[in-house]
Protein backbone atom coordinates (compact mmCIF):
# COMPACT_ATOMS: atom_id res chain seq x y z
CA UNK A 1 0.00 0.00 0.00
CA UNK A 2 1.12 3.43 -0.87
CA UNK A 3 0.91 6.17 1.77
CA UNK A 4 1.24 9.29 0.80
CA UNK A 5 1.99 11.99 2.92
CA UNK A 6 0.40 15.28 2.11
CA UNK A 7 0.09 19.19 2.76
CA UNK A 8 2.66 20.40 5.30
CA UNK A 9 4.51 17.18 4.85
CA UNK A 10 6.12 16.60 1.35
CA UNK A 11 8.45 14.67 1.37
CA UNK A 12 7.86 12.44 4.09
CA UNK A 13 5.07 12.90 3.92
CA UNK A 14 -36.49 -7.20 9.02
CA UNK A 15 -37.89 -8.48 6.70
CA UNK A 16 -36.31 -8.56 3.83
CA UNK A 17 -38.08 -7.87 0.75
CA UNK A 18 -37.44 -7.34 -2.86
CA UNK A 19 -39.89 -4.33 -4.04
CA UNK A 20 -41.81 -4.11 -7.36
CA UNK A 21 -41.94 -0.94 -8.05
CA UNK A 22 -43.84 -0.13 -11.42
CA UNK A 23 -43.45 -3.86 -11.72
CA UNK A 24 -39.41 -2.80 -11.34
CA UNK A 25 -37.24 -5.55 -9.41
CA UNK A 26 -35.98 -2.56 -6.76
CA UNK A 27 -33.59 -3.12 -4.14
CA UNK A 28 -33.28 -5.70 -1.82
CA UNK A 29 -34.77 -3.80 1.63
CA UNK A 30 -34.65 -3.80 4.94
CA UNK A 31 -38.31 -2.64 5.20
CA UNK A 32 -38.52 -3.30 9.12
CA UNK A 33 -36.24 -3.65 11.44
CA UNK A 34 -32.39 -4.63 11.13
CA UNK A 35 -30.22 -2.93 11.29
CA UNK A 36 -26.33 -3.67 10.29
CA UNK A 37 -24.49 -5.46 13.53
CA UNK A 38 -22.25 -2.81 15.32
CA UNK A 39 -18.44 -3.37 14.82
CA UNK A 40 -16.96 -3.64 18.45
CA UNK A 41 -14.38 -0.91 19.62
CA UNK A 42 -11.55 -1.77 21.22
CA UNK A 43 -11.81 1.84 23.28
CA UNK A 44 -13.69 3.42 26.05
CA UNK A 45 -16.84 5.69 24.07
CA UNK A 46 -17.56 8.92 25.77
CA UNK A 47 -20.75 10.48 26.79
CA UNK A 48 -20.90 12.46 23.91
CA UNK A 49 -20.67 9.80 21.33
CA UNK A 50 -23.40 8.78 19.02
CA UNK A 51 -24.89 5.44 20.22
CA UNK A 52 -24.38 2.47 18.03
CA UNK A 53 -26.59 0.09 19.49
CA UNK A 54 -29.86 0.00 18.29
CA UNK A 55 -32.91 -2.31 18.82
CA UNK A 56 -34.20 -1.65 15.39
CA UNK A 57 -34.33 0.93 12.69
CA UNK A 58 -37.09 2.91 14.31
CA UNK A 59 -34.84 3.94 17.23
CA UNK A 60 -32.43 4.92 14.42
CA UNK A 61 -34.70 7.27 12.93
CA UNK A 62 -36.04 8.46 16.45
CA UNK A 63 -32.17 9.27 17.18
CA UNK A 64 -31.61 10.95 13.79
CA UNK A 65 -34.94 13.13 14.54
CA UNK A 66 -33.87 14.47 17.62
CA UNK A 67 -29.67 14.82 16.62
CA UNK A 68 -31.08 16.52 13.18
CA UNK A 69 -34.30 18.23 13.94
CA UNK A 70 -33.84 20.23 10.42
CA UNK A 71 -33.45 17.10 8.25
CA UNK A 72 -35.99 16.67 6.79
CA UNK A 73 -38.42 13.12 5.60
CA UNK A 74 -37.85 9.49 7.26
CA UNK A 75 -35.21 6.98 6.77
CA UNK A 76 -34.72 5.43 3.32
CA UNK A 77 -36.11 1.85 3.47
CA UNK A 78 -32.66 1.56 1.19
CA UNK A 79 -30.31 0.38 3.73
CA UNK A 80 -27.14 1.36 4.33
CA UNK A 81 -24.17 -0.92 5.18
CA UNK A 82 -21.71 -3.09 4.00
CA UNK A 83 -23.62 -5.75 3.97
CA UNK A 84 -26.65 -4.42 2.43
CA UNK A 85 -24.21 -3.64 -0.30
CA UNK A 86 -23.03 -7.18 -0.76
CA UNK A 87 -26.65 -8.67 -0.96
CA UNK A 88 -27.34 -5.49 -4.19
CA UNK A 89 -24.06 -6.51 -5.46
CA UNK A 90 -24.76 -10.36 -5.50
CA UNK A 91 -27.91 -9.20 -7.62
CA UNK A 92 -26.05 -8.11 -10.59
CA UNK A 93 -26.05 -9.69 -14.13
CA UNK A 94 -24.34 -8.34 -16.31
CA UNK A 95 -25.53 -9.17 -19.43
CA UNK A 96 -29.28 -8.30 -18.61
CA UNK A 97 -28.00 -5.14 -17.60
CA UNK A 98 -26.31 -4.02 -21.17
CA UNK A 99 -30.19 -5.08 -22.64
CA UNK A 100 -32.05 -3.38 -20.41
CA UNK A 101 -30.68 -0.34 -18.58
CA UNK A 102 -32.79 2.25 -20.28
CA UNK A 103 -35.86 0.80 -19.08
CA UNK A 104 -36.81 1.61 -15.72
CA UNK A 105 -37.72 -1.96 -15.26
CA UNK A 106 -34.08 -2.81 -16.64
CA UNK A 107 -31.39 -4.66 -14.82
CA UNK A 108 -29.65 -2.09 -13.29
CA UNK A 109 -27.37 -2.32 -10.34
CA UNK A 110 -28.55 0.09 -7.78
CA UNK A 111 -24.74 0.07 -6.63
CA UNK A 112 -24.60 3.57 -6.55
CA UNK A 113 -25.09 4.68 -3.33
CA UNK A 114 -22.48 1.77 -1.74
CA UNK A 115 -20.08 3.05 -4.93
CA UNK A 116 -20.64 6.77 -3.35
CA UNK A 117 -19.36 6.65 -0.44
CA UNK A 118 -16.95 3.50 -0.38
CA UNK A 119 -19.03 1.05 1.29
CA UNK A 120 -17.95 -1.05 -1.97
CA UNK A 121 -15.43 -0.39 -4.20
CA UNK A 122 -15.15 0.44 -7.64
CA UNK A 123 -12.57 -2.29 -8.49
CA UNK A 124 -14.46 -4.43 -6.00
CA UNK A 125 -17.63 -4.11 -7.92
CA UNK A 126 -15.32 -4.77 -11.40
CA UNK A 127 -13.89 -7.77 -9.78
CA UNK A 128 -17.37 -9.17 -9.29
CA UNK A 129 -18.31 -8.65 -12.98
CA UNK A 130 -15.23 -10.36 -14.35
CA UNK A 131 -16.01 -12.98 -11.56
CA UNK A 132 -19.25 -13.30 -13.20
CA UNK A 133 -18.65 -13.53 -16.73
CA UNK A 134 -16.21 -16.13 -15.96
CA UNK A 135 -18.51 -18.27 -14.24
CA UNK A 136 -21.09 -17.94 -16.74
CA UNK A 137 -18.52 -18.28 -19.66
CA UNK A 138 -19.60 -15.50 -21.04
CA UNK A 139 -17.31 -12.89 -23.28
CA UNK A 140 -16.16 -9.44 -22.59
CA UNK A 141 -18.78 -8.05 -24.78
CA UNK A 142 -21.57 -9.30 -22.60
CA UNK A 143 -19.93 -7.18 -19.46
CA UNK A 144 -18.96 -4.16 -21.23
CA UNK A 145 -22.00 -1.83 -20.47
CA UNK A 146 -21.61 -2.36 -17.10
CA UNK A 147 -17.73 -2.02 -17.25
CA UNK A 148 -18.41 1.40 -19.24
CA UNK A 149 -20.75 2.33 -16.67
CA UNK A 150 -18.31 1.73 -14.08
CA UNK A 151 -15.53 4.15 -16.26
CA UNK A 152 -18.38 6.47 -16.34
CA UNK A 153 -18.07 6.57 -12.36
CA UNK A 154 -14.18 7.05 -12.45
CA UNK A 155 -14.51 10.03 -14.98
CA UNK A 156 -16.87 11.78 -13.03
CA UNK A 157 -14.03 11.54 -9.90
CA UNK A 158 -11.23 12.69 -12.23
CA UNK A 159 -13.40 15.50 -13.14
CA UNK A 160 -14.12 16.45 -9.65
CA UNK A 161 -10.85 16.22 -8.75
CA UNK A 162 -9.67 18.30 -11.48
CA UNK A 163 -12.31 21.25 -11.35
CA UNK A 164 -12.88 21.42 -7.50
CA UNK A 165 -15.63 23.93 -6.47
CA UNK A 166 -15.74 24.93 -10.21
CA UNK A 167 -18.09 21.62 -10.17
CA UNK A 168 -20.77 24.08 -9.43
CA UNK A 169 -20.44 26.81 -12.40
CA UNK A 170 -21.45 26.81 -15.76
CA UNK A 171 -18.94 24.16 -17.72
CA UNK A 172 -20.04 26.28 -20.86
CA UNK A 173 -22.50 28.73 -22.26
CA UNK A 174 -26.22 27.32 -23.03
CA UNK A 175 -26.73 26.12 -26.50
CA UNK A 176 -30.62 26.81 -25.64
CA UNK A 177 -30.49 30.54 -27.03
CA UNK A 178 -31.62 31.04 -23.88
CA UNK A 179 -29.02 33.28 -21.33
CA UNK A 180 -28.56 31.96 -17.41
CA UNK A 181 -30.86 34.72 -16.25
CA UNK A 182 -33.53 33.26 -17.92
CA UNK A 183 -33.81 30.21 -15.66
CA UNK A 184 -35.46 30.67 -12.32
CA UNK A 185 -33.56 30.13 -9.08
CA UNK A 186 -36.39 28.84 -6.72
CA UNK A 187 -37.31 25.42 -7.55
CA UNK A 188 -41.18 25.52 -7.96
CA UNK A 189 -43.76 24.26 -4.72
CA UNK A 190 -45.72 21.85 -7.02
CA UNK A 191 -42.12 20.17 -8.20
CA UNK A 192 -40.83 20.34 -4.64
CA UNK A 193 -44.32 18.87 -3.36
CA UNK A 194 -44.84 15.97 -6.33
CA UNK A 195 -48.22 17.93 -7.27
CA UNK A 196 -47.62 19.13 -10.93
CA UNK A 197 -50.56 16.61 -12.13
CA UNK A 198 -47.93 14.82 -14.23
CA UNK A 199 -48.00 11.48 -12.89
CA UNK A 200 -44.62 10.73 -14.14
CA UNK A 201 -42.82 13.86 -12.61
CA UNK A 202 -44.99 13.00 -9.10
CA UNK A 203 -43.91 9.83 -9.30
CA UNK A 204 -40.41 10.55 -9.71
CA UNK A 205 -40.39 13.05 -6.97
CA UNK A 206 -41.87 10.76 -4.59
CA UNK A 207 -39.42 8.08 -5.42
CA UNK A 208 -37.15 10.79 -4.77
CA UNK A 209 -38.05 11.68 -1.43
CA UNK A 210 -38.98 8.41 -0.17
CA UNK A 211 -36.47 6.18 -1.34
CA UNK A 212 -33.50 8.69 -2.15
CA UNK A 213 -32.80 6.97 -5.12
CA UNK A 214 -33.90 7.09 -9.19
CA UNK A 215 -32.83 5.19 -12.28
CA UNK A 216 -31.65 7.38 -14.46
CA UNK A 217 -32.97 7.77 -17.17
CA UNK A 218 -35.99 8.89 -14.57
CA UNK A 219 -33.12 11.54 -13.15
CA UNK A 220 -32.57 12.58 -17.06
CA UNK A 221 -36.53 13.30 -17.66
CA UNK A 222 -37.22 15.01 -14.14
CA UNK A 223 -33.98 17.83 -14.90
CA UNK A 224 -34.76 17.90 -19.02
CA UNK A 225 -38.73 18.74 -17.39
CA UNK A 226 -36.96 21.43 -14.63
CA UNK A 227 -34.59 23.17 -17.16
CA UNK A 228 -36.19 23.15 -20.30
CA UNK A 229 -39.83 23.33 -19.56
CA UNK A 230 -40.21 24.75 -16.07
CA UNK A 231 -37.16 26.89 -16.90
CA UNK A 232 -35.27 26.74 -13.56
CA UNK A 233 -31.43 26.42 -13.33
CA UNK A 234 -29.98 23.69 -13.73
CA UNK A 235 -28.51 24.10 -10.11
CA UNK A 236 -31.60 24.64 -8.61
CA UNK A 237 -32.61 20.63 -9.35
CA UNK A 238 -29.01 19.70 -9.04
CA UNK A 239 -29.11 21.03 -5.19
CA UNK A 240 -32.36 19.55 -4.41
CA UNK A 241 -31.52 16.14 -5.97
CA UNK A 242 -28.41 15.93 -3.43
CA UNK A 243 -30.42 16.81 -0.43
CA UNK A 244 -31.87 13.57 -1.30
CA UNK A 245 -30.37 11.06 -3.42
CA UNK A 246 -28.87 8.62 -1.36
CA UNK A 247 -25.75 8.34 -3.90
CA UNK A 248 -25.69 12.31 -3.94
CA UNK A 249 -22.23 13.31 -5.93
CA UNK A 250 -22.01 16.90 -6.82
CA UNK A 251 -19.05 15.27 -9.50
CA UNK A 252 -21.72 13.02 -11.62
CA UNK A 253 -24.40 15.28 -10.20
CA UNK A 254 -23.85 18.21 -11.37
CA UNK A 255 -22.25 17.35 -14.57
CA UNK A 256 -25.30 15.43 -15.66
CA UNK A 257 -27.47 18.07 -14.93
CA UNK A 258 -25.27 20.39 -16.97
CA UNK A 259 -25.29 18.08 -20.04
CA UNK A 260 -29.08 18.22 -19.78
CA UNK A 261 -29.53 21.88 -19.38
CA UNK A 262 -26.64 21.69 -22.56
CA UNK A 263 -23.78 23.92 -20.58
CA UNK A 264 -21.40 20.78 -20.85
CA UNK A 265 -22.92 19.16 -23.98
CA UNK A 266 -23.36 20.06 -27.68
CA UNK A 267 -27.22 20.33 -27.29
CA UNK A 268 -29.66 19.98 -24.96
CA UNK A 269 -31.10 16.87 -23.72
CA UNK A 270 -35.06 16.33 -24.10
CA UNK A 271 -37.65 13.99 -24.68
CA UNK A 272 -41.33 13.78 -25.70
CA UNK A 273 -43.87 11.42 -24.60
CA UNK A 274 -43.49 8.80 -27.00
CA UNK A 275 -39.97 8.62 -25.22
CA UNK A 276 -40.75 8.31 -21.61
CA UNK A 277 -43.79 5.77 -22.37
CA UNK A 278 -41.55 3.02 -23.78
CA UNK A 279 -38.71 3.21 -21.15
CA UNK A 280 -41.11 3.59 -18.51
CA UNK A 281 -43.31 0.42 -20.04
CA UNK A 282 -46.45 2.39 -19.84
CA UNK A 283 -46.67 2.99 -16.20
CA UNK A 284 -47.79 6.27 -16.17
CA UNK A 285 -49.33 7.68 -19.12
CA UNK A 286 -52.78 5.51 -18.85
CA UNK A 287 -53.11 6.55 -15.23
CA UNK A 288 -52.76 10.03 -15.39
CA UNK A 289 -54.84 13.13 -14.68
CA UNK A 290 -52.96 15.35 -17.40
CA UNK A 291 -53.30 12.31 -19.75
CA UNK A 292 -54.91 14.53 -22.72
CA UNK A 293 -53.22 17.83 -21.74
CA UNK A 294 -49.40 16.24 -21.56
CA UNK A 295 -47.20 19.06 -22.03
CA UNK A 296 -44.76 16.30 -23.59
CA UNK A 297 -47.46 14.69 -26.06
CA UNK A 298 -45.70 16.73 -29.11
CA UNK A 299 -42.89 15.88 -31.96
CA UNK A 300 -39.35 16.68 -31.42
CA UNK A 301 -39.98 19.42 -34.06
CA UNK A 302 -42.71 21.11 -32.51
CA UNK A 303 -40.95 20.55 -28.80
CA UNK A 304 -38.01 22.35 -30.40
CA UNK A 305 -39.73 25.46 -31.45
CA UNK A 306 -41.60 25.53 -28.15
CA UNK A 307 -38.81 24.94 -25.66
CA UNK A 308 -35.57 26.72 -27.22
CA UNK A 309 -35.03 29.90 -29.01
CA UNK A 310 -32.08 28.65 -30.98
CA UNK A 311 -33.01 25.96 -33.59
CA UNK A 312 -31.22 24.81 -36.00
CA UNK A 313 -28.08 23.85 -34.34
CA UNK A 314 -29.98 21.64 -32.01
CA UNK A 315 -31.56 20.17 -34.58
CA UNK A 316 -28.86 18.80 -36.86
CA UNK A 317 -27.82 15.55 -35.46
CA UNK A 318 -30.33 15.51 -32.43
CA UNK A 319 -31.85 11.83 -32.98
CA UNK A 320 -29.43 10.51 -30.53
CA UNK A 321 -30.63 12.67 -27.48
CA UNK A 322 -34.12 12.06 -28.43
CA UNK A 323 -34.24 8.18 -28.99
CA UNK A 324 -32.47 7.48 -25.78
CA UNK A 325 -32.06 4.33 -27.48
CA UNK A 326 -28.75 2.53 -26.16
CA UNK A 327 -26.81 3.97 -29.28
CA UNK A 328 -23.53 3.68 -30.11
CA UNK A 329 -23.28 7.66 -29.78
CA UNK A 330 -20.74 8.09 -26.62
CA UNK A 331 -21.69 10.90 -24.98
CA UNK A 332 -22.14 12.27 -21.30
CA UNK A 333 -26.12 11.17 -20.59
CA UNK A 334 -24.61 7.35 -20.80
CA UNK A 335 -23.35 8.04 -17.17
CA UNK A 336 -25.83 9.85 -15.46
CA UNK A 337 -25.85 7.93 -12.47
CA UNK A 338 -27.45 4.92 -13.80
CA UNK A 339 -25.97 2.21 -11.74
CA UNK B 1 8.57 9.80 10.62
CA UNK B 2 6.08 7.75 10.69
CA UNK B 3 3.40 7.76 12.85
CA UNK B 4 3.52 5.31 16.11
CA UNK B 5 -0.32 6.17 17.81
CA UNK B 6 -2.17 7.30 14.84
CA UNK B 7 -6.43 7.80 14.94
CA UNK B 8 -8.13 7.09 11.94
CA UNK B 9 -10.93 9.64 10.69
CA UNK B 10 -13.17 8.08 7.95
CA UNK B 11 -15.26 10.51 5.49
CA UNK B 12 -18.16 9.79 3.99
CA UNK B 13 -15.90 8.47 0.92
CA UNK B 14 -14.50 5.73 2.33
CA UNK B 15 -17.02 4.07 4.48
CA UNK B 16 -16.41 0.39 3.71
CA UNK B 17 -14.31 -2.19 4.99
CA UNK B 18 -11.69 -1.93 2.09
CA UNK B 19 -10.97 1.17 3.48
CA UNK B 20 -6.95 0.99 4.09
CA UNK B 21 -6.42 2.88 6.87
CA UNK B 22 -8.00 -0.15 8.48
CA UNK B 23 -5.37 -2.39 7.10
CA UNK B 24 -2.66 -0.45 7.43
CA UNK B 25 -3.09 0.62 11.10
CA UNK B 26 -5.85 -1.87 12.37
CA UNK B 27 -5.31 -0.89 15.61
CA UNK B 28 -6.06 2.97 15.57
CA UNK B 29 -8.86 4.34 17.12
CA UNK B 30 -11.31 5.53 14.25
CA UNK B 31 -13.75 7.97 14.03
CA UNK B 32 -16.45 9.29 11.59
CA UNK B 33 -18.02 12.73 12.30
CA UNK B 34 -21.59 13.75 10.87
CA UNK B 35 -20.59 17.53 9.43
CA UNK B 36 -23.11 19.78 10.88
CA UNK B 37 -21.96 22.63 8.61
CA UNK B 38 -22.53 20.91 5.57
CA UNK B 39 -25.77 18.76 6.54
CA UNK B 40 -27.34 22.28 7.38
CA UNK B 41 -26.16 24.46 4.52
CA UNK B 42 -27.18 21.45 1.94
CA UNK B 43 -30.07 20.71 3.38
CA UNK B 44 -29.17 17.10 3.76
CA UNK B 45 -32.21 15.12 3.93
CA UNK B 46 -32.28 12.03 6.94
CA UNK B 47 -32.54 9.59 4.45
CA UNK B 48 -29.29 10.42 3.42
CA UNK B 49 -27.58 10.65 7.03
CA UNK B 50 -29.82 7.51 7.94
CA UNK B 51 -27.62 5.90 5.24
CA UNK B 52 -24.58 7.25 6.26
CA UNK B 53 -25.00 6.17 9.77
CA UNK B 54 -25.59 2.63 8.79
CA UNK B 55 -22.72 2.51 6.63
CA UNK B 56 -20.53 3.80 9.90
CA UNK B 57 -22.10 1.19 11.95
CA UNK B 58 -20.46 -1.47 9.61
CA UNK B 59 -17.00 -0.35 10.88
CA UNK B 60 -14.94 0.26 14.04
CA UNK B 61 -15.41 3.74 14.63
CA UNK B 62 -16.67 6.22 17.22
CA UNK B 63 -19.55 8.57 15.73
CA UNK B 64 -20.00 11.84 16.86
CA UNK B 65 -21.63 14.98 15.02
CA UNK B 66 -20.58 18.71 15.12
CA UNK B 67 -17.31 20.29 13.44
CA UNK B 68 -15.25 17.91 12.25
CA UNK B 69 -12.26 19.60 12.31
CA UNK B 70 -12.83 19.70 16.19
CA UNK B 71 -14.02 16.80 16.56
CA UNK B 72 -11.40 14.75 15.10
CA UNK B 73 -8.37 16.92 16.92
CA UNK B 74 -10.16 16.40 20.06
CA UNK B 75 -10.51 12.65 19.30
CA UNK B 76 -6.72 12.60 18.46
CA UNK B 77 -5.93 14.31 22.18
CA UNK B 78 -8.12 11.82 23.98
CA UNK B 79 -5.84 9.25 22.60
CA UNK B 80 -2.63 10.58 22.32
CA UNK B 81 -2.36 10.19 19.10
CA UNK B 82 0.64 12.24 16.78
CA UNK B 83 -1.25 11.62 13.58
CA UNK B 84 -4.11 11.02 12.24
CA UNK B 85 -4.49 8.85 8.88
CA UNK B 86 -7.49 9.25 6.49
CA UNK B 87 -7.96 7.93 3.02
CA UNK B 88 -7.14 10.70 0.25
CA UNK B 89 -10.52 12.50 -0.81
CA UNK B 90 -11.88 14.03 -4.20
CA UNK B 91 -14.68 16.34 -2.48
CA UNK B 92 -13.21 19.88 -2.01
CA UNK B 93 -14.83 19.79 1.69
CA UNK B 94 -13.34 17.04 2.68
CA UNK B 95 -9.57 18.37 1.04
CA UNK B 96 -10.05 21.41 3.08
CA UNK B 97 -11.01 19.35 6.56
CA UNK B 98 -7.84 17.46 5.91
CA UNK B 99 -5.78 20.59 5.75
CA UNK B 100 -7.24 22.31 8.62
CA UNK B 101 -6.79 19.70 10.58
CA UNK B 102 -3.22 18.94 9.59
CA UNK B 103 -1.98 22.44 10.71
CA UNK B 104 -2.89 21.04 14.10
CA UNK B 105 -1.93 17.80 14.08
CA UNK B 106 -0.42 15.88 10.89
CA UNK B 107 -2.40 14.25 8.10
CA UNK B 108 -1.47 11.04 6.52
CA UNK B 109 -3.32 9.74 3.34
CA UNK B 110 -3.84 6.97 2.09
CA UNK B 111 -4.96 6.57 -1.97
CA UNK B 112 -7.86 4.81 -2.24
CA UNK B 113 -7.39 1.41 -4.44
CA UNK B 114 -7.58 2.56 -7.85
CA UNK B 115 -10.17 1.34 -10.43
CA UNK B 116 -7.50 1.82 -13.37
CA UNK B 117 -4.25 2.19 -13.11
CA UNK B 118 -2.92 4.65 -15.76
CA UNK B 119 0.60 5.04 -16.42
CA UNK B 120 0.12 9.28 -17.22
CA UNK B 121 -2.91 11.35 -16.32
CA UNK B 122 -5.84 10.73 -18.79
CA UNK B 123 -6.90 13.30 -20.89
CA UNK B 124 -10.60 14.49 -19.77
CA UNK B 125 -13.25 17.03 -20.68
CA UNK B 126 -15.25 14.42 -22.74
CA UNK B 127 -15.46 10.46 -21.29
CA UNK B 128 -14.81 9.27 -24.71
CA UNK B 129 -10.85 10.92 -24.44
CA UNK B 130 -10.90 9.30 -20.79
CA UNK B 131 -12.22 6.06 -22.08
CA UNK B 132 -10.02 5.81 -25.07
CA UNK B 133 -6.90 5.81 -22.29
CA UNK B 134 -8.67 3.67 -19.89
CA UNK B 135 -10.85 1.09 -21.17
CA UNK B 136 -7.74 -1.36 -22.58
CA UNK B 137 -6.19 -0.83 -19.50
CA UNK B 138 -9.37 -2.06 -17.23
CA UNK B 139 -9.54 -5.30 -19.09
CA UNK B 140 -6.26 -6.43 -19.10
CA UNK B 141 -7.11 -8.06 -15.46
CA UNK B 142 -10.41 -9.87 -17.37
Amino acid sequence: MVIRGILSHAGSLALTTTQRQHGVPFFQLETVSRLPHAAPLSWQSESADLPRDFSDRGALNSLLKQQFPDASGELSPIQGGRDAAERQLSQINAKRYGRSRNHLNGSVTRLSPYIRHGVLTLSEVRDAVFAQLKANKQQRDEGGKLINELGWRDFWQRMWNDLGDRIHDDQEDHKTGLNPSDYQQNLPDDIREGRTGLACMDGFRNELVSHGWLHNHARMWMASYLVHWRRVHWSVGAKWFLEHLLDGDPASNHLSWQWVASCFSHKPYFFNRQNLDRYSDGSFCQECQSNQSCPFDKSYEQLEKQLFKVQQPIREGARPHRSSKPSKRKGPHQGIQRL
Amino acid sequence: MDPRKPIIWVHEEALGPSNPAFHEYPDAPGLFVFDEDWIQHEDISRKRIGFLYESALSLPVSLRRGNVVGEVLRFGQRHGADAVITTKAVDPRLQRVSAAIDRELPVWMIDPDPFVKLLKPPRLGRFSRYWRDAEAVVWEDF
